[in-house]
C-alpha cells in the first residue's frame, strides 16, 4: 500500500512539434509522463529519446534558446512558468521554432 | 462604384465577393512592408485582387542574389530600388490602382506617418525588430496587420486585430536570431497568397480569420497545421494591463 502511494501517477500528453524539428521526431505523439512533471523535464525527456533535439531546443550551455516556443494549451510557457510549467494530463505541448524571413 | 469595365475584370472573383466586396476593396488601402520574396507575392496579388491603394515599402536595392524569388523583378532592374520596381510592376493592372513607393527604413519615428491613411498592414519584412515596430503601429491605428514569414520550406501566417486579438508579440514573444534564412519562392508564393487572402477577408468581414491562431506551413512534408494561441492576459501590448493602463488614461 505504502509503495502504491509512493508511485508518482502516470498521465498521457499530446507533443507536436514543427518546421525543423520535424527532422527528429514525428509530428505527432503521445508522451507519458509523471504527474509533476514540468516543460524542462519534458523537453530533456523528447531529447533523450531523439537526441538530434537537443541542438535545436539548447544552446551549447545547456540553456533553452529563448525563441524556441513552447505552447502548453496555447500559451507559450514564456507566459506561464517558464521551465518550471507544470504539465498536466492531456495538455497539448506545441514546440517549434518561429520563422523569421520573408 | 465600379465602372462596367471594373466589373468586368472582375466577374470571376464578384460570385465570393459580391460587387460591395469588390468596392470595398477598391476603397480600401493596403501597406505591403518589405517588398522582397514576400512582399513582391504579396503586391502583385494585392493588385489583382483589386485593392485601391497599394503603398510598398522597402529600403534595399534588387540584387542578382534576389532574383531565385522576389518575382517581381528581372535581370535588368539589379541595382534599382525595390519598392519602387515593385510599385512600377504592379501598375495598370486595373484602372483606379494607386500605388506608392516609400523607399526608407522604417523606424519607430517614421512609422506612423507611413502608416497613415492605411486600412491594413502586411507584414513582409525579414526581421522581427521591425515586425514589432508595424505591429505596435497597427495597434496604434486600429489596423490589422497580418503577419508572415518563411524560413526554407516553412512559414507562418497570423492575423492581429487591435483589441479583439493576440498580438503578435503574444505569438512570438522571442525573435529567433537575425540571419539570412534560406528563401524559395514557391514558399513565399504560398505565405504571401494566405497573407492576401486574410488581407481581402478583413477589409470585407467575411469568412474566418487566423486571430488567435498561428497558421505553420511545412512544404516539406506538405502539410499546413493551425494552432491555437491564447491570448495573455498579463501582455503588456494587447492584454488586462494595457487595457487597464488606456482605462487609467482616459
Amino acid at each position: 500500500m505504502q509503495e502504491d502511494e509512493n508511485r508518482a501517477e502516470k498521465m498521457k500528453v499530446t507533443v507536436k512539434v514543427f518546421a525543423t524539428l520535424r527532422r527528429f521526431m514525428e509530428k505527432e505523439s503521445q508522451v507519458t509522463i509523471e504527474s509533476g512533471t514540468t516543460a524542462g523535464e519534458l523537453l530533456l525527456m523528447l531529447t533523450k529519446e531523439h537526441p538530434g533535439l537537443n541542438n535545436e531546443l539548447f544552446d551549447e550551455t545547456g540553456v533553452l534558446r529563448e525563441y524556441v516556443n513552447i505552447l502548453k494549451n496555447g500559451r507559450n510557457i514564456h507566459f506561464l512558468n517558464k521551465l518550471e510549467t507544470i504539465i498536466e494530463e492531456n495538455d497539448l505541448i506545441a514546440i517549434f521554432p518561429p520563422s523569421g524571413g520573408g | 462604384m465600379l465602372t462596367p469595365e471594373e466589373k468586368e475584370q472582375f466577374i470571376r472573383q464578384t460570385p465570393i465577393l459580391g460587387e460591395d466586396g469588390q468596392e470595398k476593396l477598391k476603397n480600401a488601402a493596403v501597406l505591403v512592408a518589405g517588398a522582397g520574396g514576400l512582399g513582391t507575392a504579396i503586391a502583385l496579388h494585392c493588385a489583382f485582387a483589386g485593392f485601391g491603394t497599394v503603398r510598398i515599402a522597402d529600403c534595399d536595392r534588387i540584387e542578382r542574389s534576389n532574383l531565385n524569388r522576389q518575382t517581381l523583378y528581372r535581370l535588368p532592374d539589379i541595382g534599382r530600388m525595390k519598392a519602387d520596381m515593385a510599385v512600377e510592376r504592379i501598375q495598370g493592372v486595373t484602372p483606379y490602382l494607386c500605388t506608392e513607393a516609400v523607399n526608407t527604413v522604417i523606424t519607430v519615428e517614421n512609422v506612423l506617418q507611413m502608416t497613415a491613411g492605411m486600412d491594413i498592414i502586411i507584414d513582409a519584412m525579414d526581421n522581427y525588430d521591425t515586425r514589432y515596430i508595424l505591429a505596435d503601429a497597427a495597434e496604434e491605428r486600429g489596423i490589422p496587420f497580418i503577419h508572415g514569414a518563411i524560413d526554407g520550406f516553412y512559414g507562418q501566417v497570423a492575423t492581429t486585430i487591435p483589441g479583439q486579438s493576440a498580438c503578435l508579440r503574444c505569438i512570438v514573444p522571442h525573435p529567433p536570431p537575425r540571419t539570412k534564412v534560406p528563401a524559395l519562392s514557391a514558399t513565399t508564393g504560398i505565405i504571401g497568397s494566405i497573407q492576401v487572402t486574410e488581407a481581402i477577408k478583413c477589409i470585407l468581414g467575411m469568412g474566418t480569420l487566423l486571430t488567435d491562431k498561428l497558421l505553420l506551413w511545412d512544404g516539406l512534408h506538405c502539410e499546413m497545421d493551425t494552432i491555437e494561441v491564447t491570448p495573455l492576459k498579463e501582455c503588456p501590448h494587447c492584454g488586462e494591463c494595457r487595457k487597464m493602463k488606456t482605462e487609467q488614461k482616459k
